[in-house]
């Protein structure tokens, strides 16, 4: 087959993320399958170590490096991606389920007319070079098989932490460079400025390890256990919107229907009840362990280890006991 | 300032949602309106206070027009709903096709445009975006701040961002997807609810839209449910019964050597 299967390469200043490399190598994967080429799509300015990090990953790196592309916009990308997605007409494009990724991605598809799977929890391809896509509805509840009409390419957002990393990949990517299309005129907003978050820890979205604590957790100024439990596991902090609501954790790190969906390796939670609106956002971790005073919390039924205890007791002993543990 | 809303009634979360057959889901009758349409019905009504003006909120649903209900209750001027048998099967684009047509064929100009994040039923996140696209317009998705200065025609807006917040300007005509954190919806006065249920909802059909059946439904459909599954089962959970602190031991000598993940 000769139309290729591409991935959005999604870059935050210069460094191409991961879910972007887990995107790669479930691309080569089917590859082998239908004999099709793998190419990365790769947007910015200044992009050299990008594109020397994507080398083994893929067939061939289109590649847009312009001074117009240093801050994201889904116009800006929209405009530049659009016409070479045209000309090339690539089978399949996968992009991460990220803030950017869904931000371009439902723009995109509208606009090139072709079928798009959100927020996916699993891809498969078939020999012919049709995507089949699965993704959660209803926050979880069922789960959809979704195949895609004639329109080219099949386009999905995949979650974090849904394809292994293939380090061991070995291809040298050709690079394609395109100009940009930018056209200052055509552009219909610009950012004004950008808020990092504190600290430099992961979103919860992209954690391989998350650790959360709920209202159990009774002030603030406590999470500093959680910190430091995060610190040893090399984990992000989650929470529940209760903590939110009460002002003690910011939006971004609430799990759940409201906040946002996580799919991490581990997932432990200390003092959260388990709330429908809360477990919704776990249902796609791999291992779940639940931590709270009351042996009934619901938390329980949707855990693989339970502890009946109190956070303030077991956090500061798991901490201390993963050190020495991990050290070993 | 002219103002529209697109709202949509979805199962609650706490409603029970089962596979029936490989095409058929079984939902428990447990509806409201999505979480992300009141914040921004609320958004609207905020500037409609500021600035004066309308809000009028949109649906297209055959059945379905409590959002549209919730809507008035709270405020707004004014309620379509798009309804035709041919948008049976409809698609997110299907549906966005249909609401930006509608906008598009006002003679009055619209200003703004606030749909939610996402519906809390097929959670895509698309029609905002979709609908942006069709009329042609910015749009700036999952905002958490809204200013907006009307003389100017300007807006500026903050977005989240995996990591941050982003703050962007652009002109209006936007369209904006609203998150948790932008408002707290106001909670209508039993007066104004009962109001809403006598209110009168206008009817808009494909053919006053200039559609036709091939546009939406199931034949114009990008994509295809070809098999609702279960969700994965997770084995029933193992308590961890030791006393403090072996029960810490325990767990983490599990995760390394069960669980194989530390
Ligand atoms: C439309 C809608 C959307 C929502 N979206 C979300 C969402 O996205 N995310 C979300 O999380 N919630 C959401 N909620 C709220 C949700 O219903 C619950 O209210 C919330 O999750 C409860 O948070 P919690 O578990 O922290 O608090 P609680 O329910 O108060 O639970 C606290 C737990 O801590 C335990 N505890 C107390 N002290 C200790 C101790 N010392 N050690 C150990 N355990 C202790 C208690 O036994 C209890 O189980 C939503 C609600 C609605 C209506
Ligand atoms: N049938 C509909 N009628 C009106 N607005 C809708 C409809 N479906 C979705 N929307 C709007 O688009 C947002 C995102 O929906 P979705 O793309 O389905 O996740 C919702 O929060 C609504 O604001």
């Amino acid at each position: 087959m000769s139309n290729e299967i591409w991935v959005f390469a999604e870059q935050q200043e210069g460094k191409v993320r991961k879910v972007s490399f887990e995107l790669l190598s479930a691309a080569v994967d089917f590859s082998k399958k239908t004999n099709q080429a793998v190419g990365a799509v790769l947007l910015g300015n200044g992009l050299q170590q990008a594109v020397k990090s994507l080398t083994p990953y893929a067939d061939k790196i289109y590649l847009i490096d312009d001074p117009s592309l240093a801050s994201y916009t889904s116009d800006v990308y929209l405009i530049n991606m659009a016409p070479f997605i045209k000309e090339h007409q690539p089978s399949v494009l996968l992009g991460g389920a990220t803030s950017t990724g869904k931000d371009l991605f439902p723009r995109l598809a509208m606009h090139l007319q072709t079928g798009y799977a959100p927020d996916c929890t699993g891809l498969t391809i078939e020999e012919n070079g049709k995507l089949v896509a699965k993704r959660p509805l209803y926050g979880g509840k069922v789960f959809a098989e979704v195949v895609f009409s004639e329109a080219r390419p099949q386009m999905a957002t995949v979650r974090n932490n849904t394809f292994l990393v293939n380090e061991n990949l070995k291809k040298s990517a050709q690079v394609i460079s395109i100009p940009s299309h930018t056209d200052p005129a055509a552009l219909k907003k610009k950012v004004v400025g950008l808020e990092k978050g504190a600290g430099t820890k992961l979103d919860i979205t992209e954690a391989e390890i998350v650790v959360a604590a709920g209202r159990g957790i009774k002030a603030p100024e406590n999470f500093k256990i959680m910190e430091e439990l995060a610190d040893v596991l090399n984990a992000s902090v989650g929470t529940t919107r209760a903590t939110v609501d009460e002002g003690w954790r910011d939006l971004k790190d609430q799990i759940g229907k409201s906040g946002k969906n996580i799919s991490a390796k581990l997932y432990m939670a200390f003092g959260i009840s388990g709330a429908i609106h809360h477990v919704l956002g776990i249902g796609t971790c791999k291992t779940v362990v639940a931590v709270d005073t009351d042996p009934n919390a619901l938390i329980f039924n949707y855990a693989d280890y339970g502890i009946v205890g109190d956070l303030f007791q077991i956090v500061p002993a798991l901490t201390e006991e993963l050190k020495k543990v991990l050290k070993e | 300032m002219e103002i529209y809303v697109l709202v949509k009634q979805v199962p609650d979360p706490e409603a029970i949602v089962k596979v029936k057959s490989d095409s058929e889901l079984e939902i428990e009758n447990k509806y409201f309106t999505n979480f992300f349409d009141e914040i921004a019905i609320e958004a609207g009504l905020k500037l409609r206070e500021k600035f004066g003006g309308k809000v009028t909120v949109l649906t297209v649903d055959n059945k379905k027009v409590d959002a549209l209900r919730r809507g008035i209750a709270m405020g707004a001027d004014d309620a379509i709903q798009i309804t035709d048998p041919a948008l049976e099967g409809s698609d997110q684009f299907a549906i966005a096709k249909a609401l930006a047509t509608y906008l598009n064929l006002k003679d009055k100009p619209f200003d703004l445009i606030f749909a939610g994040r996402q519906a809390m039923d097929d959670d895509a996140g698309m029609v905002g975006p979709a609908v942006a696209e069709l009329l042609g317009i910015p749009y700036v998705n999952v905002i958490t701040g809204l200013e907006v200065d009307d003389p100017k025609k300007e807006v500026k807006v903050i977005r989240e961002v995996d990591g941050g917040k982003e703050i962007l300007s652009c002109s209006l005509p936007a369209l904006f997807t609203c998150q948790k954190g932008l408002n707290n919806p106001r909670i209508p006065q039993v007066m104004n609810v009962m109001k809403a249920m006598k209110a009168q909802i206008k009817k808009v059909d494909l053919a006053a839209l200039g559609l036709n059946a091939e546009e939406v439904g199931g034949k114009a459909a990008k994509i295809k449910v070809q098999k609702y599954l279960p969700p994965p089962k997770r084995p029933p959970v193992k308590m961890i019964k030791e006393d403090f602190p072996e029960n810490v031991k325990t767990l983490v000598k599990l995760l390394r050597e069960e669980a194989k993940i530390i």
